[in-house]
């Protein structure tokens, strides 16, 4: 387990536990806990209380999801995926879905590693991929 | 960030229980577990719980000296953790005299204070609020604001973690 010292997200420091766990967007998650919230529904009615941290959970990613349309959060993860990215910065960038490279490069500082191959052209594609999924949504 | 993790928990099978046989008894462990994880908000080191996705694997069960059954399950879920330097998005709910208080997923407490915000002044007043005088940008009870986590504390007691942001970096601070 890391030490909090060591811990950096902008450096991929995040720990070999994280980095091999599965990070998803909001909006992959706010399909999950919706599916998750109608079987509970089912199965117990509207009296049962739903535990806060689910209940706060869906909340918010409800309000910040970027893609509502599973077949769009779908192909967000697919085309994100060919662009050699970590799990991470992939989730970070279907998060906030950055408009410019340099607004890229700064919220996943992480890109601008030296020998990474993710120069200005290859993110420049990266945003118009996304910015294409999005008009079609 | 929320993360899908793949996790071993024992579960116990009191002999009352265990009359049960194949599916009914792997529904009986399913049920446990989900109670279980239910109860277990969060942990220091996997961040908070939030629903199981599906069950991998369920081992052999041993039996205790009790007659207890300990079954050894592996079950991916999906679970939620801020990384110091992530930059991450939260919606204010209160506005304090030194800073503001945000919330982001399950997380209720993470505090951005007034010196981690370049150009904005606190503007005491009924509804009080942080306001850019340069751009005229105000951080006020319920904006969105992007952030960068400066880092996190765990409250063993609460089984809660409290988060530290800053607004200091480009492309951070209110968002439309």
């Amino acid at each position: 387990m890391l030490r909090g010292e060591d811990e950096d997200a902008s450096e991929l420091k995040i720990g070999e536990d994280f980095l091999k766990a599965k990070c998803l967007m909001n909006s992959e998650v706010a399909i999950l806990l919706e599916h998750r919230y109608d079987q509970m529904k089912q199965m117990s009615g509207d009296s049962t209380p739903l535990p806060q941290v689910f209940e706060k959970s869906l909340q918010y990613v409800k309000c910040f999801s970027r893609f509502t349309n599973q077949g769009s959060v779908k192909q967000v993860r697919e085309v994100l995926s060919r662009y050699q990215l970590a799990e991470f910065e992939l989730a970070v960038i279907g998060n906030l879905c950055p408009e410019t490279v340099e607004e890229a490069k700064a919220i996943v500082p992480s890109l601008k590693t030296k020998g990474r191959g993710h120069d200005d052209e290859a993110v420049e594609r990266l945003l118009n991929d996304l910015l294409m999924i999005k008009k079609f949504e | 960030m929320f993360l899908k993790v793949e996790l071993p928990w024992n579960v116990v099978i009191p002999p009352a229980n265990l009359v049960a046989k194949g599916l009914m008894l792997k529904k009986s462990i399913s049920l446990r577990l989900l109670k279980g994880f239910a109860a277990n908000k969060a942990t220091k080191d996997h961040g908070y719980f939030l629903a199981i996705t599906t069950v991998e694997s369920i081992g052999e069960g041993k039996v205790r000296r009790s007659g207890d059954v300990v079954y050894p399950v592996v079950f991916s879920c999906i679970t939620f953790k801020l990384f110091r330097g992530e930059i991450i998005e939260g919606v204010v709910h209160h506005v304090l005299r030194n800073g503001v208080l945000m919330n982001c997923g399950p997380v209720e407490n993470i505090f951005l204070y007034k010196d981690l915000m370049p150009d904005y002044r606190y503007v005491p007043g009924e509804n009080p609020i942080f306001l850019n005088e340069k751009t005229g940008s105000k951080i006020v009870k319920d904006v969105l604001v992007r952030c960068v986590v400066l880092g996190t504390k765990w409250l063993e007691e609460e089984r809660e973690f409290r988060g530290l942001v800053s607004l200091e970096g480009d492309y951070l601070g209110p968002v439309s």
